[in-house]
């Protein structure tokens, strides 16, 4: 889909991720009268001044540039919530708060956009900060754990952006861990491994160790180097009103390995819907 | 199995080696230039680079011994502190070298040097390519071999690029060609 725009740097560009957050939809309150808009995307309206109505960001802020409408910020754009969010984010280093998938490029948008909307917008704007800085941080921490054995990370309640930033890191460093892992020491440590886990290394299956680190589930490969094959999958589900958000970003797996929950192979997005 | 078109991969490859001629060879005098009779002698130690020293090996032709960079010396460097150790100085390709060595001489420590040294520096660089404004980043990144450096391009561009994003900046670049009768939009 996204054609690499710069061959050092992300699969998508930060722009590309603006482009896709601007599909989610957003509640505005339109001040005039209008039929509703019948796309390709869906139908949206119709638009009665006063009258709360779902559409998406682009639309929203198309007609938010012309004094049309007002946007309601989103509910976890409070004061509040990003305030347990920020908290929740300090206290546990394991694990990252369910945020939005696309909640950095939609506040950017929003604050752009509908600075008058927002209420207490420096405030909300500083916790957004905060929540970043401590998440990314807790990312570079938590890249410290790769090592020659992680054959895929799993990262769970990741976002978009924060995927699209490690991605070219990860991918590389994964690449040269495996390049580096040479045949003959995976046998001996292979040997090492089956001693502590008699039973892994038989069938055609390998299994794959689980840690629970930093929030990165790491799948560790018992036996053999996986083939290097860039994989990120992004297994979407939406629980009352809440996205369910599964991020793979590592290797395939040559044989029936990895990937038995990992969905369509290949860079793709699927529809939040 | 490296990639055929990698231009790295190729560079790689020209690193000096040191060998021993096992038999004598005519017509290469220019590996042993002190000498005039254009050929070198069985025993001779001559430094060729990776490709030659390779199919010369294959036939048996050379022995190869291991370049300075895996010596004991560097070996007893990166024990200690393999992130503060000047790789690029010796070897930009210690890496990559140290793969195609490890298949050609069968020397196991080196795999597990390169793991180890790999382990602790990827630490290092993770960091640095993290949080490093660019100013402080000259002086670490003079020390990091080719392979290191990649990576270290491929964390800190892509962190640049959002922050870049996230700074703003003109947000619609037009087509030079439009916007002549057209309203500056806001």
């Amino acid at each position: 889909m996204a054609s690499p725009s710069d061959p050092h740097g992300s699969d998508f560009s930060a722009a590309e991720l603006e482009f896709l957050a601007e599909d989610e939809t957003i509640e505005i309150v339109p001040n005039m009268r209008m039929d509703p808009l019948d796309m390709t995307c869906g139908v949206f309206g119709p638009f009665h001044p006063q009258i709360a109505t779902q559409v998406p960001m682009w639309l929203a802020v198309a007609l938010k540039k012309r004094g049309k409408c007002t946007i309601r910020p989103p509910e976890w754009m409070s004061v509040e919530k990003l305030t347990q969010v920020l908290e929740a984010e300090r206290d546990s280093q394991k694990s990252f708060q369910p945020l939005p998938f696309h909640y950095v490029e939609t506040s950017r948008l929003l604050f752009d956009h509908a600075r008058d909307d927002i209420p207490d917008i420096y405030m909300v704007r500083s916790l957004i900060e905060d929540i970043k800085d401590v998440r990314f941080h807790k990312i570079g921490s938590g890249l410290e754990v790769i090592s020659q054995r992680t054959a895929a990370l799993k990262l769970e309640n990741l976002t978009a952006m924060e995927v699209n930033i490690v991605r070219p890191f990860v991918v590389r460093a994964l690449q040269t861990f495996y390049k580096l892992d040479n045949p003959e020491i995976t046998q001996e440590s292979d040997t090492r491994a089956n001693r502590r886990f008699p039973a892994a290394n038989h069938g055609p299956k390998r299994p794959l160790k689980r840690k629970q680190t930093f929030g990165f589930e790491l799948y560790t490969s018992l036996s053999g180097g996986p083939e290097i094959h860039e994989l990120l999958t992004i297994d979407t589900r939406r629980t009352d009103n809440r996205y369910l958000f599964q991020v793979w970003l590592g290797f395939k797996v040559v044989g029936p390995a990895l990937p038995e929950r990992s969905g369509p192979l290949g860079l793709g997005w699927l529809d939040p819907a | 199995m490296s990639q055929y078109y990698d231009l790295d991969d190729i560079i790689a490859e020209d690193e000096l080696v040191p060998a021993v001629f096992q038999v004598a060879a005519n017509g290469v005098g220019l590996f042993d230039s002190s000498d005039e009779t254009n050929k070198v002698e069985q025993g001779s130690r001559v430094e060729l680079p990776f490709w030659l020293a390779r199919e010369l090996h294959l036939r048996q032709a050379v022995s190869i011994s291991l370049p300075p960079c895996f010596n004991q010396k560097t070996r007893d460097e990166l024990a200690a502190d393999a992130a503060h150790v000047d790789l690029k100085n010796r070897c930009p390709y210690f890496y990559e070298l140290g793969c195609k060595l490890f298949s050609l001489a069968g020397d196991k420590s080196i795999a597990f040097l390169l793991l180890a040294a790999f382990q602790t520096r990827y630490k290092e660089v993770l960091i640095k390519a993290q949080t490093a404004a660019l100013a402080v980043a000259p002086k670490f990144l003079t020390i990091l071999t080719k392979e290191e450096m990649k990576l270290y391009e491929a964390g800190q561009s892509s962190m640049a690029a959002f922050k870049k994003w996230r700074m703003g900046g003109p947000r619609f670049q037009k087509a030079s060609v439009l916007g002549r009768k057209r309203r500056p939009s806001d």
